[in-house]
C-alpha cells in the first residue's frame, strides 16, 4: 500500500502551486533580453536549520538501488528485466524532474517516489504527442528554415577523437546542472563516469544537495511533506 | 582549415533552464540544457558552443530493440534552423559488462556537407558492419539499425518560470499548467538498435553522452 500524503497537505500543496501567477496554461512567455553582465542568482531564504543529507543519498529507490547509485555514476541505467520508466531508463514522457526532486528531498519511507509526479508538481507531460514508432520524437514546432535536402558526398571529418576537446557530458537528468557546483562544472563535464565512481565529485554533490535542502526545508515542511534529510 | 559552420544557431535562445531549484551559482537549468554555462550559455560565455550543448539523453527498450535519443542545441523556437556543425564530435557510450563506466560500445556521429546539404555519419553502432551515413532528416538503415538526425520537438517539460519564482521568493511556486518547453525544438538524433546487438544477457546497460569540438573550445 502506498504511503499516504497527509490529506491536509495535498490541497495546501495544490493551492501553493496555483497561487503564484496569473499566467495562462499555455506556452510560457519568453524571457527578456539577456543582460550583458550576468547577475548571480539570489539565494532563497533558508530556514536557519542545517540538514544532513546522508540519509537521502542512502535511501532505497528500488531493492538494492540507492539514490546515490542513481546519481553516481552519472549514467542512464537501463535494465530490460524491469519495466521501462525513469529511473529505469528514461522515456520521452517520463516525469524526471518531479521524480528526481522526490527522491532527493523526500523521505521514501513516508512518501512514494512518485508522489510529486502524481500531483503532478510540474506539467504532466510533453505538450505534443510523441510518436509510437521511430523516430518517436514529435515533429518540430513552427516552421524551421531547412537546409537543402539530399547530398551523397559529405565532407565528414576523419580526425581521431583525440583531435577533439571535451565540451559537455550527460547521463542522468539534472545531475550536472543541479548537483554540481559552479566551481566544478567544467571539471565535471571533462571527467568520466569512472571519475564519478572514484569519488571525484561526491563531496561536491553532498555539499550542493545540503545547500538546496537547507533552502527548501521550510517549503517542504509547510506542505506537510517529510524530508529525508535530518537536522544537525 | 576549419570549415565554417553552417545551419547552426549560435545564441538563438536567451534563457537558462532549470532543475537547480535554488542554485546560488547560476540561473536554474534543466536536464542539461546550457550546461556547463561557461561554455554553452551566452549569459556566461560570449561564444557559447550551442552545437555541442547536450540537452537530454533518453533510453528505453521495446520487445525487439534498444532506443537511444540524444537532443542538443536547444531549446529554440520554431522559426530557428537546425544545428549541424562539422566540428563537433558526439559520442554515445554504452556499457553492458564489467565496470559500468567502461563502455563496450562508443557510437560516434558527426555532420558533414555536400555543398550546402548537411549529412550525418554514425560509426561504432552495435551490430553494424560499417558507417551509417546519409542526409539529415532522413531515416537511415543498416544491419537492422535505424538512425536519424534532424530537428524535432524538444520533449522535455518543466515549469521554468515557477522555478525562477521559487528561487527568487523562497516560496514553492511551480505550476503544472505551465511548460516552458512548449513549442520549442532541438536538433536531435534517434538510434534504434536490435536488442541482440546491444544486450549482454540480462546485464543492465549504462548509457551516457559526450560532446567534443575539433580544434578546441569556442
Amino acid at each position: 500500500m502506498r504511503p499516504a500524503l497527509p490529506l491536509l497537505a495535498l490541497p495546501v500543496a495544490l493551492a501553493a502551486l496555483g497561487a503564484c501567477s496569473n499566467d495562462g496554461p499555455t506556452a510560457a512567455p519568453r524571457p527578456g533580453p539577456v543582460e550583458s553582465t550576468p547577475t548571480p542568482t539570489p539565494s532563497p531564504t533558508a530556514t536557519g536549520t542545517s540538514f544532513d543529507v546522508t540519509r537521502c543519498l542512502n535511501q532505497q529507490v528500488a531493492p538494492g538501488v540507492s539514490v546515490a547509485n542513481l546519481v553516481i555514476p552519472d549514467t542512464v541505467k537501463l535494465d530490460v528485466t524491469k519495466p521501462n520508466g525513469f529511473p529505469n531508463g528514461r522515456g520521452l514522457n517520463d516525469p524526471v524532474i518531479d521524480i528526481t526532486l522526490n527522491v532527493l528531498f523526500l523521505d521514501l519511507t513516508k512518501h512514494p517516489a512518485t508522489l510529486l509526479a502524481s500531483l503532478p508538481l510540474d506539467p504532466p507531460g510533453n505538450e505534443v504527442k510523441t510518436l509510437s514508432d521511430f523516430p518517436y520524437l514529435a515533429p518540430a514546432n513552427g516552421n524551421p528554415p531547412m537546409p537543402p535536402a539530399g547530398g551523397t558526398n559529405f565532407n565528414f571529418r576523419t580526425d581521431p577523437p583525440s583531435a577533439y576537446v571535451s565540451v559537455d557530458r550527460m547521463g542522468m537528468p539534472a545531475v550536472a546542472t543541479a548537483l554540481i557546483s559552479s566551481a566544478q562544472k567544467n571539471a565535471y563535464n571533462d571527467s568520466t563516469p569512472a571519475d564519478d565512481v572514484a569519488g571525484k565529485f561526491t563531496g561536491d554533490i553532498v555539499h550542493t544537495l545540503t545547500g538546496l535542502t537547507n533552502a527548501l526545508a521550510d517549503d517542504f515542511q509547510r506542505l506537510g511533506l517529510t524530508m529525508c534529510a535530518t537536522p544537525v | 582549415m576549419r570549415i565554417s559552420r553552417t545551419w547552426m544557431t549560435l545564441g538563438a535562445t536567451a534563457f537558462a533552464l532549470p532543475l537547480a531549484l535554488v542554485s546560488a551559482d547560476y540561473a536554474s537549468r534543466a536536464a542539461d540544457h546550457l550546461d556547463p554555462p561557461t561554455r554553452t550559455d551566452k549569459d556566461f560565455d560570449p561564444t557559447p558552443d550551442v552545437p555541442a550543448d547536450i540537452a537530454d539523453v533518453f533510453a528505453w527498450y521495446t520487445p525487439t530493440s534498444i532506443v537511444i535519443v540524444l537532443t542538443f542545441a536547444g531549446p529554440q523556437p520554431g522559426n530557428m534552423p537546425p544545428t549541424y556543425d562539422r566540428d563537433v564530435l558526439y559520442t554515445i557510450n554504452i556499457s553492458n559488462a564489467g565496470a559500468r563506466t567502461d563502455p563496450e560500445f562508443q557510437i560516434r556521429f558527426r555532420f558533414g556537407f555536400d555543398g550546402q546539404s548537411p549529412g550525418v555519419q554514425f560509426t561504432g553502432v552495435p551490430g553494424t558492419t560499417g558507417p551509417i551515413e546519409g542526409p539529415v532528416q532522413t531515416v537511415l538503415q543498416r544491419d537492422g539499425v535505424k538512425a536519424i538526425a534532424g530537428v524535432f520537438d524538444d520533449p522535455f517539460f518543466f515549469d521554468l518560470l515557477g522555478f525562477r519564482e521559487t528561487r527568487s521568493t523562497g516560496t514553492l511556486a511551480i505550476r503544472n499548467t505551465r511548460d516552458f518547453f512548449d513549442g520549442q525544438n532541438d536538433t536531435s538524433v534517434v538510434i534504434e538498435i536490435p536488442r541482440s546487438a546491444v544486450l549482454n544477457g540480462t546485464n543492465p546497460l549504462d548509457i551516457w553522452a559526450q560532446t567534443a569540438r575539433f580544434g578546441g573550445q569556442l
